[in-house]
């Protein structure tokens, strides 16, 4: 017999992407819409008056992070909101009875992550083009960063998925962590314009490091070597999906 | 798959909560083909074992083997070889019916253009057909309860384990249901299933094992049950009001109200029914109607699960 569920392990990615469709008008279009007047507010309006930062204009300098701030946000939705939903409706029994490995699993969950963010990220990346003029330099290191970022936090997204006892749950990690993590973590500024305390500061935030090495793919400059960065999201996403591939694995809170 | 092989052999299966044992050393062989009845009161332990058997939980101890496979290590041949009704509905709600189908044979390993055509087989068998389009919260309760039954079935299982399925539904439904589970089984696939509807066990089951406090307390042929409580309930009208019976041994017990026509007398076998009758007819009754209850699988239940 089949050593891997290619086909089951397709169909839990289309249903996901299934699900995203489904839910378009909570999960597309609103990242979308803030995007643009985040753009237009920060980026033209009070962007203007700011002089160039890495070698761009502001809003040439926006558009990366907010790239990644709603690529974070769309890997972890997606994710957490899946899971527990199946949770609470039961119905992930329908891939607990079928022949699916817990890394089919898993790895159907993520794919399913990151159309979403990819498609999340591709429509921000055209908007970039059109409204400020900016597309990336380096697209290796856009899509690489792309998905290590969609890995690391559709992982976490699976994690407090199976954690979470009630959908106020999974808000508390966006509220109280990555919200917060993202908004200091470089979105609108560079850690050039930071004081040296608050520079320092930002190497223990792990968003930091994500939003560092993607604007490098966009200025070509980044304020820490784009190989620490990637090594830094690569481990943690590595630990993130490890765990999450363990909890299903042992069927914690899915199999009593 | 080896035919040889029962469909469903647990070897001391235990699941504990702590300090709930749920499920208490349970062995069981269900033989390849059979119609196989699982019953039990609320919290014998019955969900517990589909769960165990289907991998929706984990077992304490002990084994399980489906048609030879043994559910932790062959997992994967054992999984394709069950189709899983559950007791509550466990649709996926951004699906469409056709689509709930679809997707579950996927998760399979079934590519939609091989199971395209046993899809709309499935949804024409049990009248789905007109509601193929439109999400599961859209059809009613018996609609739904089919579509349980079309799913387990898209992946072509050889053992179908129901979970109480026909709860909920209307006596018409119900019927067609028995109907379809009959069927099924004529076509060789072994059935495995649960109900509080004892009549239904009756009428469907070759073979029952009863289950109290997650032990199996009985385990034998439905025939075999109900002929191991064969007693029977004699009702007698007479022609006059009783003012007393014979002091016969055979109608001691016997219930009735003075002044009236009806009597009843419990626990008698074939010979004993004679005898009883003989008696009133001796002290001057003339029967004018008799009227016999024989034990239901509901008293063998009853007598088995009662504590």
């Amino acid at each position: 017999m089949d050593t891997v569920n290619y086909v089951g392990l397709w169909t839990v990615v289309k249903r996901e992407i299934i699900r995203t469709l489904k839910v378009i008008n909570q999960v597309i279009w609103p990242p979308i819409i803030t995007t643009l007047l985040y753009v237009f507010i920060f980026g033209v309006a009070i962007g203007s008056r700011i002089q160039s930062v890495q070698g761009v204009t502001y809003a040439q300098f926006l558009i990366p992070g907010l790239i990644m701030l709603q690529v974070i946000d769309a890997s972890y939705g997606e994710t957490s909101s899946s899971i527990f939903q199946g949770r609470f409706m039961n119905s992930i029994q329908e891939l607990l009875i079928a022949p699916l490995s817990a890394t089919e699993i898993v790895a159907g969950f993520v794919l399913g992550s990151l159309a979403r963010a990819l498609a999340i990220a591709g429509i921000i990346t055209v908007l970039g083009f059109i409204l400020v003029h900016t597309l990336p330099q380096n697209w290796l290191l856009y899509a690489g960063v792309l998905v290590v970022v969609c890995v690391l936090f559709s992982a976490l997204g699976i994690i407090f998925g199976l954690m979470a006892e009630k959908f106020d749950h999974l808000a508390v990690l966006t509220t109280f962590i990555i919200t917060p993590l993202v908004f200091v973590g470089g979105v609108f500024t560079a850690a050039t314009m930071l004081p040296p305390f608050l520079r320092n500061l930002e190497l223990f935030n792990p968003i930091f490091y994500t939003i560092d090495a993607f604007r490098a793919s966009y200025t070509g400059q980044s304020y820490l070597p784009i190989g620490v960065s990637l090594a830094a999201i690569g481990a943690l996403a590595l630990i993130a999906l490890g765990t999450a591939l363990r909890m299903v694995a042992t069927g914690y809170k899915l199999r009593a | 798959m080896t035919l040889a092989n029962p469909a469903i052999a647990i070897d001391g299966l235990y699941k504990r909560y702590g300090e709930l044992t749920a499920v208490d050393g349970i062995s069981l062989r269900v033989e390849a083909g059979d119609f196989f009845g699982f019953l039990g009161p609320n919290g014998a332990g019955k969900t517990t074992t589909i769960g165990a058997i289907v991998g929706l939980l984990r077992k304490t101890a002990g084994s399980i083997q489906i048609f030879g496979y043994d559910i932790d290590r062959q997992w994967r041949v054992a999984r394709r070889l069950v189709g899983l009704a559950p007791q509550e509905f466990n649709f996926d709600r951004y699906l469409s019916i056709r689509d709930v189908l679809l997707f579950q044979a996927g998760y399979f390993g079934l590519r939609p253009r091989v199971v395209c055509r046993r899809v709309d087989e499935l949804l024409e068998r049990f009248d789905l057909t007109a509601k193929a389009h439109v999400e599961y919260t859209k059809i009613s309760g018996g609609q739904k309860r089919r579509l349980m039954l079309a799913r387990a079935l898209i992946h072509e299982p050889k053992l179908l384990i129901l979970d109480e399925p026909t709860a909920g539904v209307d006596v018409e439904l119900r019927l067609e249901l028995w109907e379809m589970l009959r069927v099924l089984n004529a076509q060789g696939i072994t059935i495995f299933l649960t109900t509080h509807y004892l009549e239904e066990a009756e009428a469907l089951c070759r073979n029952i094992a009863i289950v109290r406090g997650g032990k199996i307390v009985a385990q034998q042929s439905t025939q075999g049950l109900l002929d191991g409580h064969r007693e029977t309930t004699l009702a007698v009208r007479l022609d006059r009001p009783i003012r007393e019976l014979p002091a016969t041994p055979v109608l001691r017990g016997a219930r009735f109200e003075v002044g009236d026509t009806l009597v009843q007398v419990d626990g008698l076998t074939a010979s004993q029914v004679a005898s009883a009758l003989a008696a009133l007819e001796a002290a001057g009754f003339i029967v004018e109607a008799v009227d016999f209850k024989r034990a239901t699988l509901q008293d063998v239940f009853l007598e088995l699960t009662r504590s």
